[in-house]
């Protein structure tokens, strides 16, 4: 079954198009005016608590970690992190529906909360159910390569090399039904004619291993994660998922001026609060966690992640938008894909 | 080497608050170590804002300490209470725990204090020795595959343990990877058995079903004979092990050392498949394999020494190549990268300072298990004293509180309390505890690296002969079957 890519995506560009070719000259810019904020009617007096749906290793667990230290350090007030990991993401949520409404309990999560509710909408909504306080990092996927790989060296070659192999070359990322991975290698692969074996590795540490040791052709995933093996040289990237070749990457073909004609999927994380918190304290939240964006050890936690590559923030409203668009995006490529849209 | 070594050993002990940092990781991470369910994971996340304010050398040295500790401390409540810290002790309570109930507590505690250090201290020397050429030899020859092959193996090994006949501990394990299939498949994620049950889509937690398979199902137990009036208290006792006893068990040892550092070294395999597989070879190379289980001495020898003999070796795909074996090397990239550094392959070039600092305070880490465990052994053993109408609340508390505070979800209460009747109940009729921890945990890193592996291979499973290491240890696991198979038809019933 094929896609018809440009017919998908023609309503929805106007939408999503702002994600893809946000201006890169703000990325890491301050938005927020208010260097302070009173707390209303005392709010919080106590410390948050933060749920976050994934291990403290990982991605999410390190955005946490710095976003909790980045507004602790802007309002003094101290935030546990509640790590419940599990179910991509279904444990946590699920806690965090459970737990009080006083806004004393905000939600760490990424993309994957839209992705689960488009496929299944009984499963919250992060922009209805959940009131958005920031989106503090937006990313973009890339495909990588050993930089002393010789049987293939960018894009066009690795796609000759992988048709000759006639369905046996492999590639490493996290396929599990419905992820953006998956999605956006049906893409490539459609695009491109290709055949390509995915393998499905959850952690980082295997599915990079994988790719060093040589036991898959290439690896799937996000500049941010595998920054130490672009900075030692281990890996290079061939193929940049994006819509316009961001600065650092600037030698390394998008996906558009390879023929792909798709609009990409971006990996986003971001913090909540639940949609019945009381409004003024959902205020102070939203005012606390978008300055705390600012936090000159934020910034230098998203630097060190390539999150200033192109722009990672948005406020409660640019967050919503993010999320419908891709709810919709994902839906449809879902109905297309043939799974079961609930 | 050498020289790097006391240079690093200076700069360790060269200043009042690096010791203070050494000292407190050391019986910080025993003492978290010990406590189901919080775990070294706890200390190491509360620890990890503040490392911020520390040097790099002393935070990832922190960590590193904890790691060594850690995954000691754990042995001695498995020990002594049927209630391993983590999952990485829980084969140590397959032996230990009987051990304690024959009055033998000291010599089990003294062995695991003893092999703890010793295979701790020898990771931690191949560690400063081969770091990079090891690093790189298992990235380039072990993947899915070979680890699916190598936890084959390992279930074909050590699954006749605990059990009144070998088909019982088969059935054992086979409860164990049918209860590791709950919850959402590891590759393509689709939840299975779950019930509509959202909190079981990430499968039933190790530390709540170790916890009531082991400390729940034995409370029952010695309720039940407390009741019945056949209860007897566990012999005091504190003689540690002689010289000649442990001396006995040297080749255990070097094996376990061996087993512990292969799984070690395997990025996201880490301490628990070592320990399980530490056992199991010890099961493998016995004479007398029904003794196993029952209070051997060479059991608590093989898990502590190839668990700790992990620690140190999971630090080499950590350091070399940036890849972290288990959680608690992951938080240290983190503590890396709150001082802008990165490990792999540049941190040996662009920080060496730092890299011969953890690797002198992991050495003596490991050796501080020795003086500082024997030091608390004699002072805790004597909680054996405590009568059990009060020492069973307690534990029961203790086992709740661990199981809760993993995750923090009431299911996992629950898990606790079903896994404690039904392993109550499974083993009134012969069947075996360790067996369905042993499929639990097995199961779902066999699971995953299958699937994986199945992927890479384009689902031929003849591929998979096509990678000698893969092809000898599933020959290794196939005649270990088959030996088990042969037992099994001319084997007679345990009397217990």
């Amino acid at each position: 079954m094929k896609f018809n890519l440009k017919k998908q995506f023609s309503t929805l560009a106007l939408v999503t198009g702002f994600a893809a070719t946000a201006s890169m000259s703000i990325a890491g810019e301050c938005r927020v005016a208010d260097a302070s904020m009173d707390k209303p009617g005392g709010f919080p007096d106590r410390a948050l608590t933060m749920i976050v749906p994934y291990g403290p290793g990982g991605g999410s667990g390190q955005i946490a970690a710095a976003m909790a230290e980045a507004v602790t350090e802007l309002t003094g007030v101290g935030i546990n992190r509640d790590h419940k990991p599990g179910g991509s993401g279904t444990v946590g949520m699920t806690a965090y529906m459970a737990a009080p409404t006083d806004g004393y309990n905000v939600l760490e999560h990424i993309d994957d909360a839209s992705s689960a509710h488009a496929l299944d909408s009984s499963r919250p909504n992060p922009a209805e159910d959940l009131i958005p306080l920031v989106i503090s990092q937006v990313t973009f996927s890339q495909i990588y390569i050993r930089s002393n790989e010789t049987r293939y060296t960018d894009w066009p070659s690795f796609v000759e090399w992988v048709q000759a192999q006639n369905g046996k070359a492999t590639i490493a990322n996290v396929s599990k039904e419905g992820s953006m991975e998956r999605v956006i290698m049906k893409f490539i692969t459609e695009a491109s004619d290709m055949k390509i074996q995915q393998i499905s590795f959850d952690k980082g540490a295997p599915r990079y291993g994988a790719l060093l040791g040589g036991q898959v052709d290439a690896l799937f995933e996000q500049p941010g994660d595998v920054r130490k093996f672009l900075d030692a040289g281990n890996f290079k990237p061939i193929l940049t998922v994006f819509n316009e070749r961001p600065g650092v990457f600037s030698n390394v073909p998008t996906h558009r001026e390879m023929g792909m004609d798709f609009e990409p999927l971006l990996r986003f994380r971001g913090f909540y609060v639940h949609k019945d918190a009381p409004s003024d304290r959902v205020d102070w939240l939203k005012w606390a966690f978008q300055r705390a964006y600012c936090e000159d050890s934020y910034q230098t936690f998203n630097e060190s992640k390539f999150m200033n590559v192109i722009d990672s923030y948005r406020d409660t409203a640019g967050a919503i938008d993010m999320i419908n668009a891709a709810i919709i995006q994902y839906r449809d490529v879902y109905k297309e894909m043939g799974l079961d849209v609930k | 080497m050498i020289e790097n070594f006391l240079a690093g050993t200076a700069t360790l002990f060269g200043d009042p608050f690096t010791i203070g940092i050494f000292v407190f990781g050391v019986l910080g991470g025993m003492l978290f170590g010990a406590i189901p369910g919080v775990s070294m994971l706890t200390l190491a996340a509360i620890l990890l804002p503040f490392t911020a304010d520390l040097s790099p050398a002393q935070g990832v040295m922190l960590f590193a300490v904890i790691y060594c500790t850690g995954t000691y401390g754990g042995a001695i409540t498995a020990i002594l209470f049927n209630i391993p810290g983590a999952p990485e002790n829980a084969p140590t309570a397959f032996d230990g725990y009987p051990m304690t109930q024959k009055g033998m507590a000291g010599k089990a505690v003294g062995a695991a204090v003893l092999c703890s250090a010793i295979g701790g201290v020898a990771s931690a020397l191949v560690m400063m020795s081969a770091t990079e050429p090891l690093a790189k030899w298992a990235i380039m020859n072990i993947g899915p595959p070979e680890i699916f092959a190598l936890v084959f193996f390992g279930l074909a090994v050590a699954s006749s343990v605990g059990g009144r006949t070998i088909w019982k501990g088969w059935l054992s394990v086979l409860l164990g990877l049918l209860i590791a299939t709950i919850g959402q498949d590891p590759v393509g994620g689709i939840n299975r058995f779950n019930f509509g049950y959202s909190d079981l889509a990430a499968g039933i937690a190790f530390v709540p079903a170790i916890l009531g398979f082991f400390a729940v199902s034995e409370i029952f137990i010695q309720a039940e004979k407390n009741v019945s009036g056949k209860y007897t208290a566990p012999k005091f006792n504190v003689d540690f092990p002689s010289f000649f006893e442990l001396w006995a068990h040297k080749i255990a040892v070097v094996r376990s050392i061996f087993v512990g550092f292969f799984c070690g070294i395997l990025p996201g395999i880490g301490a628990t498949l070592a320990a399980f597989m530490g056992y199991g070879e010890a099961v493998r190379w016995s004479k007398d394999k029904s003794e196993f289980g029952t209070g051997k001495l060479e059991g608590v020898i093989s898990s502590e020494t190839a668990n700790n003999a992990a620690t140190g070796a999971a630090m080499i795909p950590l350091l070399a190549l940036g890849l972290p074996g288990g959680a608690l090397t992951a938080m240290m990239v983190a503590v890396f990268q709150m001082h802008d550094l990165e490990p792999g392959p540049l941190v040996f070039y662009n920080s060496p300072d730092l890299i011969w600092v953890v690797f002198a305070a992991m050495f003596y880490a490991n050796l501080s298990i020795l003086f500082v465990g024997l030091i608390e052994t004699k002072t805790i053993l004597y909680l054996l004293k405590i009568p059990f109408q009060f020492l069973a609340p307690m534990i029961l508390m203790l086992a709740s509180i661990g199981a809760y505070i993993s995750r923090g979800l009431v299911l996992d209460v629950v898990v606790m309390f079903l896994a404690g009747i039904i392993g109550f109940l499974l083993r009134r009729s012969g069947y075996s505890i360790p067996g369905i921890v042993l499929g639990l945990i097995l199961g779902k890193i066999g699971e995953q690296n299958f699937a994986q592996g199945m992927q890479m291979v384009h689902y031929d499973l003849g591929t998979y002969f096509s990678r000698p290491i893969c092809t000898i240890l599933i020959i290794a696991g196939v005649l270990t079957l088959l030996k088990s198979l042969h037992s099994a038809f001319y084997q007679k019933p345990k009397v217990q």
